[in-house]
């Protein structure tokens, strides 16, 4: 496959929390409407780059282009972003949380919201307070998935949560991309589920890129996904 | 999300049914060239009957857990190859000529041919060597 426009650039990243570097030196490119995976052990600078792509976290050094553009406020509208953690109004409910995603979140379809929550068993009048950890995941994919923007930043949406809830979401993301010409970035450590689902791969190893490739190229070369991290990150 | 085309109940990731062809993904190598093979291989074989419709993309990539993109692909080459047609608005379909599906079993058969050739060549035999070690192991039943 050839290499296809490339939505998002990063060369030499550097950001430090105190004296530790969370990257440090991460170069590489994404290509546009392409699912790319970012891969590393915990701690190697995933979630700090997704947040920083986010225009939440500003490099100390280097310089990161998305869609051409520093990240930012501008930026913001044409970003879904799906966060490591939760944040939530408490005393919401499902409906509550899904109003709120069509008032504020530009490119929000809300029938599209409704239709991934009948598919991902969330009743409307239940509580997000009362949620599991995987109805809780569920509910913050949705308003992702249902924004038609051009960019999605996953920051694993599969850790923590139950086999059944991990099926759902990877058919619905699969959904989701026979849909829609996005940009996809995916960070996980649930590799053996979801490698068949990435065009690209970036793995990262302290703040640095191990590599970086197109999937299918990779496969050819030296085996799964599975097999390359193993022996990028084992010992 | 329905997914007509489902994966064997109980069964490892990665496989999927279709006629009396069965689709196995080896994620160790590249996939896209797995999906138009196992389709290519099956049609010549006559494991999907000719005219048959084609799952969407959509319930091939569901079924086997890959990107669509990785299925389009696939489907594209073998619309090129004219194993299959697209009718607008109603599917992929397989080529209801037999005369290409035949091309097409030959084509794979001059390859396995060819490939066994080389091998035999490597080993240093010569092609009286290797005829007579076909006629051999050929005579035990099922080649005529």
């Amino acid at each position: 496959m050839a290499m296809s426009v490339e939505a998002i650039v990063g060369e030499r990243l550097v950001k430090r929390y105190g004296k530790r570097p969370a990257l440090n030196g991460l170069s590489f490119t994404i290509p546009a409407h392409r699912v790319t995976a970012v891969l590393g052990p915990n701690g190697a600078g995933k979630s700090t780059l997704m947040r920083m792509i986010a225009g939440m976290v500003v490099p100390d050094d280097g310089e990161l282009k998305v869609f051409g553009q520093s990240p930012g406020w501008k930026l913001n509208p044409s970003i879904a972003y799906l966060p490591d953690r939760a944040r939530w109004y408490g005393s919401h409910t499902v409906s509550d949380a899904l109003e709120w995603g069509e008032r504020l979140l530009p490119g929000f379809d809300r029938d599209r919201a409704y239709d991934l929550a009948r598919d991902f068993k969330l009743d409307s009048q239940m509580q997000v307070s009362g949620m599991s950890k995987g109805q809780e995941a569920r509910l913050m994919l949705i308003l992702c998935l249902a924004r038609d923007v051009p960019l999605l930043l996953l920051d694993e949406p599969f850790s923590g949560i139950d086999m059944i809830s991990r099926e759902k979401i990877v058919a619905a993301l699969i959904d989701s991309f026979s849909e829609r010409k996005q940009t996809v970035l995916i960070s996980t450590h649930e590799i053996a589920e979801t490698e068949g689902l990435f065009d690209y791969a970036v793995f990262i190893r302290e703040g640095r890129t191990a590599l970086f490739g197109s999937v299918e190229e990779l496969r050819e070369r030296q085996g799964s996904i599975q097999d390359i991290y193993r022996k990028l990150f084992e010992g | 999300m329905t997914q007509p085309f489902q994966p064997e109940g109980g069964s490892r990731l990665n496989e999927f049914r279709f006629g009396s062809m069965r689709f196995v993904l080896d994620l160790s190598q590249p996939l896209y060239e797995q999906v138009l093979e196992q389709f290519r291989n099956s049609i010549a074989k006559g494991e999907i009957a000719l005219g048959e419709k084609m799952p969407s993309v959509r319930e091939l990539a569901q079924a086997l857990k890959i990107n669509p993109n990785t299925v389009l692909r696939a489907y594209q080459e073998l619309e090129r190859d004219a194993l299959t047609e697209t009718r607008r608005g109603q599917g992929t379909f397989i080529t209801t000529d037999a005369e290409r599906v035949a091309e097409v079993r030959r084509k794979l058969a001059v390859q396995a041919v060819t490939d066994f050739l080389n091998k035999m060549r490597s080993l240093g035999l010569t092609k009286d060597e290797i005829l007579r070690l076909l006629q051999e192991k050929g005579g035990d039943g099922d080649v005529g």
